[in-house]
């Protein structure tokens, strides 16, 4: 059986029916990633003992009659900046050598709870700082559409893993595009949930007011279903949200009539590739022969978003990766020198590149003297883009937008110069930065049959909204 | 604003960071890069603009009870070992 033919909802159908065993289900996987995996490199660790140890769990359940939940048996793949109790938590870094956690974080500790069952914990780049999984500090995960190509980052292990049927759902974080940019790059379907809807307990944190986890499946009523378990608040997160979630599938199917959409004019910029522009404008004449209302919006600041995100991200990754310092995680070199140099070397050793770069331009950032300048100004315009969106939501219900200029680029094509990968971000950093939920959903494959990717955002917790457009324009496309 | 060598090795010392000296120059360049972008902050005028340090939601603040819930993980960390080695850290300067 191959994943790429199948959902896991009619896989938790054919469990019930006793068409197919779990434990039969879980092998096939754990064999299609042998063969797979070997070429496209997503996964850290695997997990099979204990995925079969649950997979045989769930079959008895099955045989006893036993309701099953509604991911029972689902294999899914972890973002390796996520915590499961007992398995190693690498972060795609060499500095958490030898860390695992005691714990699990609530996201995963939902999904399982849900039924579903880890397979393995994926590729990243190094503490989710990347767009492309190149900056991993162990290997690069290739696009599975295209082994020369990126999958996209940072969630790129998450979203190969899924596009090549080794699961059927992944989980990512997205902190400037971490989730959307790979889903859009693999062909997948890719959520960012609003700020604060799931719960951050266990995420290994980069910028805390930017990062949010959220899944990856190759259908959007897989997403609604994985949101659905692990969204909610969670009081081990103080910056988990009390908002109540509807019943995200239920409402998949409710007619679009009548919704308006709006186009922002700043984000169908010069660059942009042309079958990305032609592919979206075909995605919105699908909208509009939905029911929807199309109209041209202005979103001003949006040139100002990558500035502000690289300002506002490093400086927080600087203060939250303080914490790596060869004391309490993984790696310690140097520890005979005493402190400063245990902390240094430590450091030095365990971090890669882009990591210190980010950690250097954020101290600076922070630095006495300049916080005004960088930090605080940041912070400001980061005011405006959040009031660009409340003043666009009063007129639209949902933004659509590329989510990415280009498709998958080509593996080395842009690890020289860190810049132009971050303005590779440009059209999924703004919705961070506002804390707004935002959807990828595939919408066509150029002439070399690399995917291409719609945007949509819609305002705070309207996750359902976003879902039910997203499944609408699934449909048309067959 | 350019950033120095000077500049990387100070911002390096903050951040508890070794830089090795062939790696310096490089760095100084591929910052000054980056702050010379991020400035184009500059042409906005925001004295008169509140900072967003967190986009809040609704988050639950209110002060919770203060009571013991069991909780995977928080009793592991000794069971397994009875004592917990660390480093020496303190030394005299």
């Amino acid at each position: 059986m191959n994943l790429k033919d199948i959902t896991a909802d009619r896989l938790v159908s054919l469990y019930r029916n006793k068409d197919l065993s779990v434990t039969e289900v879980i092998t096939s996987v754990f064999d299609e990633i042998e063969r797979t995996d070997k070429n496209v490199r997503a996964f850290i660790t695997l997990c099979r003992d204990r995925a079969l140890d649950e997979a045989r769990r769930t079959d008895a359940k099955i045989a006893a009659g036993e309701p099953l939940d509604s991911l029972a048996g689902v294999p899914v793949a972890i973002k390796d900046n996520m915590c499961l109790r007992d398995v190693p938590t690498t972060c795609g870094s060499k500095i958490l050598k030898g860390y695992t956690p005691p714990y699990t974080a609530t996201a995963v500790e939902r999904l399982r709870g849900a039924g579903a069952i880890v397979v393995g914990k994926t590729n990243l780049d190094e503490f989710a700082m990347g767009s492309s999984t190149e900056n991993s500090g162990f290997f690069v995960t290739k696009n599975p559409h295209n082994l020369d190509r990126v999958p996209g980052g940072s969630s790129g292990g998450s979203a190969a893993a899924v596009a090549a049927g080794m699961a059927l759902i992944g989980l990512g974080s997205d902190t400037g595009g971490s989730i959307r940019t790979p889903a859009s790059f693999c062909g997948v379907v890719g959520l960012k949930p609003t700020y604060g809807r799931v719960s951050r307990y266990g995420l290994v944190a980069f910028a805390s007011s930017l990062d949010q986890i959220g899944p990856f499946a190759k259908t959007v009523r897989e997403c609604a279903q994985a949101l659905q378990a692990i969204g909610g608040f969670d009081h081990y997160d103080s910056t988990s949200a009390d908002t109540a979630m509807d019943d995200l599938s239920g409402n998949l199917d409710r007619p679009l009539n009548g919704l308006r959409i709006g186009i922002p004019r700043e984000y169908f910029i010069e660059g942009m590739d042309s079958e990305v522009k032609s592919s979206i404008q075909r995605a919105i004449g699908v909208y509009e022969t939905l029911g929807c209302a199309i109209e041209e919006i202005s979103l001003p600041h949006t040139e100002y978003a990558i500035a502000t995100y690289y300002l506002i991200a490093t400086a927080e990754a600087s203060s939250n990766l303080a914490r790596y310092d060869g004391v309490r995680y993984g790696l310690r070199e140097g520890a005979s020198g005493g402190l400063s140099e245990m902390y240094q070397k430590t450091r030095m050793a365990g971090f890669g590149g882009e990591v210190k770069r980010r950690i250097l331009l954020g101290t600076y950032a922070l630095s006495a003297g300049y916080y005004d300048a960088y930090y605080l100004k940041a912070l400001k315009v980061r005011t405006l883009i959040l009031r660009d969106f409340q003043k666009a939501f009063e007129r639209v219900d949902f933004i659509l937008t590329p989510t990415s200029p280009t498709v998958a680029f080509k593996i080395g094509e842009k690890t020289s110069d860190p810049l132009a990968m971050y303005l590779a971000d440009v059209f999924t950093i703004t919705c961070n930065l506002a804390g707004l939920p935002g959807i990828s959903i595939p919408c066509g494959v150029n002439s070399e049959g690399l995917p291409i990717g719609l945007q949509l955002l819609a305002n705070h917790f309207q996750e359902g909204l976003l879902l039910q457009a997203a499944h609408h324009f699934e449909k048309t496309q067959g | 604003m350019r950033i120095s060598e000077a500049d990387v090795a100070y911002v390096a010392k903050l951040a508890n960071l070794e830089v090795p000296e062939d790696e310096m120059k490089q760095l100084a360049e591929q910052l000054s890069r980056i702050v010379e972008y991020v400035e184009q902050l500059n042409k906005l005028d925001v004295a008169a603009i509140e900072p967003t340090p967190q986009v809040v939601t609704t988050v639950r603040h209110a002060v919770r009870e203060d009571r013991v819930v069991a909780r995977t993980g928080s009793s592991e960390a000794g069971k397994t070992v009875k004592l917990f080695k660390v480093p020496k850290v303190i030394t005299e300067r």
